[in-house]
Formats: C-alpha cells, structure tokens, sequence
C-alpha cells in the first residue's frame, strides 16, 4: 500500500488554478497539496490576473451582451458597417469601455490583421474615441493566442501600441505572458519577457513566479535554474520567497528533498525567514516518501522558529503520519489541533481512515465516517475511495458493495486504484457480472477512460484464470 | 499490486495500448456483427457487451454465464454458453497479432 493516492498525485500536477475573480493578490503561495480530490488550499497568487487585466475585459455586462450579439461574421467589412451603425444608433455618450467591448467582441472572432484594422477604423471614424491602454491589451492577448510559428503578430500588436504613444508596462508583459502560457506557447513567453525588459518594462514579482511555476511543470530543473540566473544577471530580478516555495514544491514532487533543503539554506542566506508554506511544503515533501519522523521534525522547527501551524500543516502531518502507519501519533495530533483551534476536515478525517484501513481496520475506518458525518462534515469522493479501497483490502466485499451504492447514487467517481482493487475482489469472489457493471459505471461517470477501466478488467479476469489453473486458493 | 502493473505494462508497451485501440480490418463474421468494416478491439468488446446487456442474454440464475443467441453464437466460437470471464478473451480471438 506504500503508494500515493491518485488524487494526491492529479492535485499535485495542477497547482495552476486561476482565481482571476479576486483582485487582490495575496502575499504568498499556498502550494501545500492535501490528500483530498481537489487542492483544498488552491495556490492563491501567482496565478491570478490583476486588476488591470479586469478592468480590459470589464464592463458594463449589458453592453457586452449587446456587443457580443452586435458581430455575427468574422469579416472585416461588416463589423465596419455594424461599428458605424451603432454609433450613429447610439445618441449618448460612448464611453471607452463601450468601445472596448465593442472591440473586444469583434476581437473574439476576428483575426489579428483584420482586428487591427477594425482598431484603425474606429479611430478614424469616431471623433470621440481614442485608444487607451486596456484596447491595445484586448489585442495583444488576441496575438498572443494566436498560433504562431514565432512571435511576428505579439510584435505588430506591440509596436501599434507604441506608435501610438503606450508605452508597454508591467501589466502588457504580464497579460503576454499568460496569454503565450496559456496557449502553450512558453517559450516565446520567456523571449517576450527578456525582450521587454530590454526595451521597456521588468516584469514583476508575479509575472515572473508565474513563469517560473510554468518552467518548472514542462522543464527540467537546470533550465528553470538558468532561466532564474538569466533574470537576476541581466535585469536585477531576484526570486522572493515565493519562487523560493514554487521551487522547493517543485523539487519536493520529484521527491529530491536533498535538493529542497538546499534551497531552504539558499533563500536564507538571501535574508528570508521560511514561512508556513515553505514549511508545509517540505512537510508535504516528507510526508510522500512515508518519512514520518523527518515530517514532526519540521512542526517541531516550525514551533522553534514561532511559525504557526495552520490547517494544512495538521493535514499534511496527519495524512504522512497514517501513510507511515503511524495512526496513534496522528491521532494525537487530531488532539493538538483541535487545541489549536483547526476542526478537522473531510481531509483530516480521510487521512486518519487511510492510516486505519492501512492497518486493516477498515470497520474502524467506516465507524469513523459515522462520526464525521455526526460532526457535520460532510465526506468527499477522495473519503469513499479510501474506504472503498479499504474494505476491499479486508475482504470486506458485502460492505464495499453497500458503499459503492452510495458513491454510484451521489455521482461520486471512482479513484483507478479503488475501481481495480474493487474490480478485482469481486472478480476473485466470483461475482463477475457484477465486476462487468463496476466496468460500466466506471466508463459511464467518465471516472476512468475506458481503455483504463477495460485494460485493467481485461488483465484481472487474465489473471484470475492464471491462478485458477495452477490451483491456487485465492 | 495490479493498478500499478497496468499502468507499467501500458506505459512499457505502446504496442499493448495499440492493439486495443487501433482499427483493425475484421474478418466477415465480425464485420456482421458489429456492423462496421472496421473496429479496435475495445470497441468490439464495447459493443458485444453493450449486445449482451440489451437483449438480456445473461441466465437469470448466473449472472456470470451468458446464453448466446444465434448472432453472437457466430463470433463466439459457436458456443452456446459463455462466461462473461471469458469474454475479453474470445473477443482477442478476432485480434490477431499484426505479424512483424
């Protein structure tokens, strides 16, 4: 069982999530993952557009809705004779996040060249509209996902920018950068950034821990390493304490802690003093590896250098702590933090049954969904697998079919190595048909692919033959 | 353990993954079966299953057991019982391996 559950590694893959609704960024990321389906915690800052970005897009949800239905073709000509219409149309006032919807729209459907002419033809046919930053933005992100073989349109959207007398600043560099990243297009992303700073703007903190979170999903650490270098040689920008985290997450999930206390020593030496994230985030480290020990070691520095534990950092050390198959001093902890002042939550509660069905005592496990469900917290699709996997393990199979008829009721997915664990035991109680409809409601809730869900039916109904032929009991 | 095991196998032998999903040109008797000139095995498996459970051809008493009818008699070796263990495999029967 000395594995991490598939949900851990999916939420450990995808720390991106956009918050692009909160405006304010917060001061550090949050990269300590749970043993839960979803990060709980989602990282908060570095993947958030500011507030500058809200403000392009923003506007009066009437007049875009208006200006959405407003361009029905892509072609230049027409949306020239809707834009003239509708100002002739409109007898107030147009103010210029009307036309940046107006243009926003068209831009959604229309090509980079043909946006760009739509661009000169407002200016010239509307005496009241000029162009403020926010337009150039709307059409820079266009560029920008635009597919390219280099980087020829993001250039021509750059420089009618600048001829226009707007200069680019931090926010274009940042809106570049995600629109290239998010478009799969990193690379020219860091040519962008190294061009720009060049010739107008640094980036700043975010924009470059953005990239930086990026560089370290698709490439190898030494060439995030240079990148790092290159920044800090040419254009002064030294990583903070939340690339320092990014990073330390990063090395952690390729489970080269060596590497991570490295750069703890090295963002100390920098003059930054590790706060709960990166605490949490060596913790999370440890506690993947089964190192039990190394995990209290770190909530005892922490206590050392008065950092205060939060949630995640009772999580982390509760669901390590049961991983190591040490279930008593987990528990204890479930008593610390409660003192704390954290209540514990589906995550708490589904790493304790983790560590208990881990010890066999899935009946114990399943005694404690009753309780959490008393205290109002209400189980998750990550809790049921776990029990489910659980009651498998322990032949228990009259309880895990009760239990599967309550995730198939609710919706809830099934986890690959539950639905094979699942699969197998009723396979190997003879109970093929009903393994067969497992199969079906795997493919059916779109919980595995179906090649997945058939290769794993199709090699343990191999197996159970295999074993059958050579007589063994099973 | 078994996830693993697959995952490995699937991750080793792209050619494994292939033979389940690429299309393959069927011999006739399939062909009437499934309808289609060409099909991968997954998805003649899909659809054998999919026969199996709409014209209700699992035995009331055993649900492991399947009761063909004359069409799925025909691809099946002319069996009139089948176990639904046996499936993947009989259904393989149709998949030769692609000589080298």
């Amino acid at each position: 069982m000395g594995k991490i559950p598939p949900s851990f590694r999916s939420a450990i893959s995808n720390p991106f999530l956009r918050k692009p609704s909160s405006l304010v960024p917060a001061e550090t990321s949050q990269l300590t993952v749970t043993p839960s389906g979803k990060p709980h915690y989602p990282p908060k800052k570095p993947s958030q557009l500011r507030g500058k970005v809200k403000e392009a897009k923003d506007s009066d949800p009437s007049t875009t809705q208006k200006a959405l239905k407003l361009f029905k073709s892509p072609s230049l000509s027409d949306a020239k004779d809707v834009f003239d219409s509708f100002i002739k149309s409109s007898k107030t006032f147009i103010d210029h996040r009307s036309y940046n919807s107006l243009f926003d729209a068209y831009a959604s459907i229309s090509t980079v060249n043909d946006s760009v002419a739509f661009l000169r033809h407002m200016m010239k046919s509307s005496p009241t509209f000029s162009p403020d930053r926010s337009i150039y933005h709307i059409l820079l992100s266009q560029s920008c996902k635009t597919p390219d073989s280099g980087l020829a349109s993001v250039h021509q959207a750059l420089n009618l920018m600048v001829s226009n007398g707007v200069n680019p600043d931090k926010v274009t560099a940042d809106i570049a950068v995600r629109s290239l990243c998010s478009a799969g297009r990193l690379e020219h992303a860091i040519e962008l950034v190294k061009e720009l700073s060049l010739k107008h703007s640094v980036p700043d903190t975010f924009t470059f821990n953005f990239l930086v979170k990026h560089l370290c999903k698709s490439s190898s650490l030494s060439t995030v390493y240079n990148f790092i270098d290159d920044m800090r040689n040419s254009f002064n920008i030294k990583p903070d304490l939340v690339t320092y985290t990014i990073l330390i997450d990063n090395v952690c999930n390729t489970k080269n802690l060596r590497e991570a206390l490295r750069l703890v020593s090295v963002l100390r030496e920098e003059g930054f003093k590790p706060d709960c994230f990166v605490y949490n985030t060596i913790m999370k480290g440890y506690c993947m590896l089964s190192k039990g020990s190394e995990a209290i070691e770190v909530y005892n520095k922490m206590k050392e250098e008065g950092v205060e534990p939060d949630l995640v950092t009772y999580n982390t050390l509760i669901f390590g702590l049961s991983k190591a198959g040490r279930l008593k001093e987990a528990k204890k902890f479930l008593g610390i933090m409660a003192d704390m002042g954290h209540l514990p939550d589906e995550v708490t509660y589904t790493s304790l049954m983790n560590g208990m069905c881990r010890e066999g005592n899935a009946l114990g496990a399943l005694a404690l969904l009753e309780e959490m469900e008393a205290k109002g917290c209400s189980p998750n699709s990550c809790t049921y697998n776990t029990l489910l996997h659980g009651l498998c393990k322990s032949r228990m199979l009259d309880k895990a079919i009760e239990l599967y008829g309550l995730m198939k009721s609710g919706g809830l997915k099934l986890e690959a190595a539950s639905y094979a664990t699942f699969v197998r035991t009723l396979c190997r109680e003879g109970r093929i048909a009903e393994a067969y409809e497992v199969f079906d409601y795997a493919i059916e809730s779109k919980s595995l692919t179906d090649v997945a869900a058939y290769s794993t039916l199709e090699s343990t109904l191999k197996w159970l033959k295999k074993v059958k032929e050579q007589g063994y009991t099973i | 353990m078994l996830p693993q095991r697959v995952k490995k196998t699937i991750t080793d032998n792209p050619k494994k993954l292939a033979n389940l999903i690429d299309l393959v040109n069927l011999p006739s008797a399939v062909r009437e079966f499934v309808g289609q000139s060409q099909t991968s095995r997954l998805g003649c498996f899909l659809r054998v299953w999919s026969y199996i459970k709409t014209n209700n051809l699992q035995d009331a008493t055993n649900k492991n057991v399947v009761n063909c009818d004359e069409k799925l008699k025909s691809i099946l070796l002319g069996r009139s019982h089948v176990e639904l263990a046996e499936l993947p495999e009989l259904i393989k029967l149709h998949f030769p391996k692609a000589p080298k």
